[in-house]
């Protein structure tokens, strides 16, 4: 009796492992259910509940989630030194930076394009095929309109350290790993691109990444910068925000986030998705993507955690400053050549014009 | 060879496959998991495919703020050893040598120390001091004008550090004046010494081991100093150590090698300096040469203005160490606007902090894996620590026992983000010396981690409490025909026992709220207690309470920490010494 139960088992889960690559092209976006297939995730997206929810959604649809959560530089890291052994099957999150970086080195791997790469914002993606875009942030220059008017504010970064009136008034970072930093210096010096430069940047971008750290309040560790923008002792009104963050702070502070709208147009973090390519369950790791990047689950995602989604589709489920953020034109900057140099960069300027 | 033979000779067969078992563990560890990695590391970062670099001092030379941070961390240390000495020792006088009304409460006060530190420890003088702190804000209500950030910069960091650092005086420094024979004094009392004279020829030259051996951990303190500098020390007083850090969580090879660099010339000074402190220890050993001690009875200060001027300064210090403590409690009450903003308004406090993360099933796993982490690592090493020192005790200045006490301290030459950077790049891959399994991905990484850096401290207090045992003791246990293990077991270890536990205690302590090990050695599943705090910090904008929640795990690790401290020490902390 058991015999026969025992071959019946191995017979109904053999037809099931068959049937699987058939019922997964059929199916589209959110309808592709997991096979129960363990998988752990990365992702520094993955704060304030989100993992939890994210867990639990997918478990949902049959996905066993195994989230680690930690800062995107760590994420980076992480996923650098484990090597070979690294237990992770996708990753999530991060920034184009730290995209292209992991690209160079071989740890994501490129996927074809899940059924809803094509409703991403155009130029997000990337276009080798090696991430997914699923959140947009945008990296804006803030201040707060209850002590800046918009026609005091600065339009642009360079007015923070060519115009008089706003030294000493923004912020400047201490420490140089985080994603929002990256992303405003990038989008400085990517301004000043010279082949004949030191490290590809020219004399004039360096120096106005002097000018940039000499005229600003450094961070003061641990506060954060809307503490010292609500704060009336600390002389700090401006910095560096990510979208997302400045709803956030505006409710704890009671601030009204204005930005600088330049007509260059602003660095964008893409939140994306891929593949790691050590992964031993790639399939699982695949049908897991097409799931998550569905405009189902993205709009889902951003009204639980108000964020902006990259699918368009799902974009009528973000709240409508998120729209109005995200609305500004993007910078045109090559993140291929940001990866291959902005640890160069930052080394240079902790060593020589940091305060 | 000779004497190998008779060694072996003497030796039982069991006790010669104990030896043999434990050279070959001792070896495998030493190579394994320090020097190997160590190479390992040394050799990515300063050779490239065209040989040994320079270019990496070259761009450290030229960099003035890394030499400005260099040449702060260098002041920084010596001057700190002065300070913390200077306090360090006028506690222990004031709570076990002079009669000063109020001792205990006093202690209680001075041994906060040993419940916090880092960044909540800063964040806590600053309620105090700093720009929106009470005090600053007290003393603008008399003079308008003053600068409200006038606790920053060198002094701010000396302050902080001052009181910060006097942990270890507190535990061995009160250790060694218990060992004071009291008979000595009384009989250089009456052959008319005043006090002064007592406390300098009598007292001092008892506490000096144990002096020397805090003092090398002071000055690397100072070295490494890093919370306090980058809360404190504005753009006028920054130290190596943040740069260092930051340098080594980049992810190229140069960014790595700058960061090799910088820790090296610290680790080397730490070296230097130890060398030298074991060269004066050697050439005299301070010990109470009275064989039946008498504890000592409190001695009242004769002069009537000194008692008073004591008191009062006993006091003060009270202040200062109690109330960065209560300010932390009570912001734990209150929310992470009020906070970020250091200022304190009683009508913000409600119990929502606590009940949010005692609610949360997330929130607490971490406080149980970091418990077991530290319990365990705290457990293996001291018992490695303890079975090194007697290897040491027993073949005093041989090279085997030289080759090992220098290789148990390797961990002081680089700072714990380069030995975490060191075994992930090391195990990473399967390696023979490893049993060709990559340890990434396993629980026992961390725990390796944890061992590592607890190692030298260890070895440096409990060899200190190994070279203050009286001899003669063990002679008698011999004469009297006990067998070395039993000796071992019965009669030296007894002794020691006290001063292993406090060191297991510390150990636990500083572990428990470990981030810089963890964050890269932590098993993807079970993040410690640090890095599950370091992500609510960073987490501001996305989760508005996230900054209260860490003052909320700040206290609850203080209860944790004065437990421990109490179940190991405070209890039998009246006599655990049978004398």
């Amino acid at each position: 009796m058991k015999k026969i139960f025992a071959l019946l088992l191995t017979f109904a889960m053999v037809l099931s492992v068959a049937m699987m690559p058939a019922m997964a092209e059929e199916a589209k976006g959110a309808d592709v259910k997991g096979t129960g297939v363990e998988l752990t995730v990365y992702t520094n997206s993955g704060s304030s509940g989100r993992a939890e929810w994210l867990t639990e959604r997918a478990a949902q649809d049959g996905y066993k989630l195994t989230i680690v959560e930690e800062g995107a530089g760590a994420v980076q890291q992480r996923l650098i030194n484990e090597g070979d052994a690294t237990p992770c099957d996708v990753v999530f999150g991060l920034n184009a930076i730290i995209w292209n970086d992991l690209i160079s080195r071989g740890i994501i791997e490129a996927i074809d394009a899940p059924s809803w790469a094509e409703e991403v914002t155009a130029g997000l993606n990337d276009p080798n095929g090696y991430y997914y875009a699923i959140v947009k942030q945008a990296i804006l220059l803030a201040y707060d309109t209850n002590q800046v008017s918009p026609e005091e504010a600065p339009t642009d970064w360079p007015d923070l350290w060519e115009k008089e009136e706003f030294w000493g008034k923004y912020e400047s970072q201490i420490k140089l790993t985080g994603g929002t930093t990256r992303n405003v210096l990038a989008g400085i010096l990517t301004r000043y691109v010279d082949e004949n430069g030191e490290l590809g940047i020219s004399d004039e971008g360096w120096a106005a990444i002097e000018a940039f750290f000499a005229h600003g309040t450094p961070v003061e560790d641990g506060v954060d910068l809307y503490a010292q923008i609500a704060n009336p002792d600390s002389p700090v009104l401006m910095g560096q925000m990510w979208s997302s963050g400045a709803d956030q702070y505006d409710e704890t502070y009671g601030t009204k986030t204005g930005y600088a709208v330049p007509e260059i147009g602003i660095p964008y973090a893409v939140e994306g998705v891929a593949l790691v390519s050590t992964s031993k369950n790639k399939e699982e790791a695949k049908r897991f993507i097409e799931w998550f990047g569905s405009a189902q689950i993205q709009g889902e995602w951003s009204e639980e955690f108000k964020t902006m989604p990259a699918n368009e589709l799902a974009a009528d489920k973000a709240p409508a400053s998120q729209v109005e953020m995200c609305s500004i034109p993007a910078q045109d900057i090559d993140w291929a050549l940001v990866a291959a140099n902005i640890d160069a960069w930052c080394e240079k300027i902790m060593l020589e014009y940091m305060q | 060879m000779q004497k190998l033979r008779i060694r072996l000779a003497r030796m039982t067969p069991g006790q010669i496959a104990l030896t043999a078992v434990m050279a070959v563990v001792f070896t495998w560890f030493v190579l394994a998991l320090l020097v190997l990695p160590l190479i390992n590391l040394l050799r990515t970062v300063f050779f490239t495919e065209t040989g040994f670099s320079f270019e990496t001092f070259e761009k450290l030379l030229k960099s003035k703020k890394a030499m400005n941070s260099l040449k702060n961390s260098f002041i920084l240390a010596p001057t700190l050893s002065v300070t913390v000495g200077f306090v360090g020792i006028s506690l222990v006088l004031i709570t076990e040598y002079f009669d000063i009304k109020g001792a205990k409460i006093l202690r209680l006060g001075y041994l906060t120390t040993l419940i916090y530190g880092g960044v909540t420890l800063v964040s806590g003088y600053k309620f105090i001091y700093g720009s929106n702190g009470i005090l600053t804000t007290a003393l603008r209500q008399v003079f308008p004008d003053m600068d409200i950030n006038w606790f920053q910069g060198y002094w701010a960091v000396l302050f902080v550090m001052t009181f910060s650092c006097t942990s270890n005086h507190m535990i061995f420094l009160r250790n060694a004046m218990r060992s004071v024979d009291f008979q000595t004094v009384e009989a250089a009392r009456n052959m008319g010494a005043g006090q002064g004279y007592i406390l300098r020829r009598v007292v001092l030259p008892v506490l000096l081991p144990s002096l020397f051996a805090v003092t090398i951990l002071t000055f690397i303190t100072g070295l490494c100093a890093m919370s306090a500098p980058m809360l404190v020390g504005g753009t006028g007083f920054q130290t190596i150590n943040p740069m260092i850090h930051d340098f080594a969580n980049m992810t190229t090879t140069s960014a790595k090698s700058l960061a090799a660099v910088l820790s090296l010339v610290l680790g080397l000074a730490s070296m230097i300096l130890l060398a030298i402190m074991t060269a004066i220890e050697r050439r005299g050993h301070y010990m109470s040469v009275s064989k039946v001690k008498t504890k000592i009875t409190k001695q009242k200060i004769a002069n009537p203005v000194v008692n008073v001027l004591v008191h009062i300064y006993a006091y003060v210090l009270f202040v200062i160490y109690v109330i960065p403590v209560v300010m932390i409690v009570l912001f734990s009450f209150s929310d992470t606007q009020h906070i970020q903003m250091r200022s304190l308004d009683f009508r913000t406090f409600s119990l929502e902090n606590y009940r949010t993360l005692l609610s949360s099933v997330s929130a607490y796993k971490p406080f149980l894996t970091s418990i077991i982490y530290s319990v365990t690592a705290a457990v293996v090493v001291g018992l490695m620590v303890v079975l090194a020192c007697r290897f040491i005790q027993k073949r005093r200045d041989s090279i085997s026992a030289n080759v090992l006490e220098y290789s148990l301290m390797l961990p002081w030459l680089l700072p714990t983000t380069m030995i975490a950077l060191s075994l992930m790049l090391a195990f990473n891959q399967p390696r023979w010396y490893m049993f060709n399994r990559p340890l990434i991905g396993t629980l026992i990484l961390l725990l390796f981690g944890y061992v590592i850096i607890k190692l030298p401290f260890t070895m440096r207090m409990t060899k200190a409490a190994f070279f203050s045992l009286d001899n003669a003791l063990e002679d008698a246990s011999r004469n009297m025909g006990a067998g070395e293990f039993y000796t071992f077991r019965r009669v030296i270890f007894p002794v020691i026992l006290p001063t292993v536990m406090a060191i297991a205690a510390l150990n636990f302590n500083g572990l428990l709220i470990d981030y810089d090990m963890s964050a890269f050695l932590y098993h993807p599943t079970t993040p410690t207690l640090g890095v599950k705090i370091k992500s609510l910090t960073e987490d501001m904008g996305t989760n508005p309470n996230g900054m209260a929640l860490t003052f909320v795990y700040a206290v609850l690790m203080m209860i944790i920490s004065a437990v421990v401290l109490y179940l190991v020490y405070g209890r039998g902390g009246k006599d655990n010494i049978k004398e």
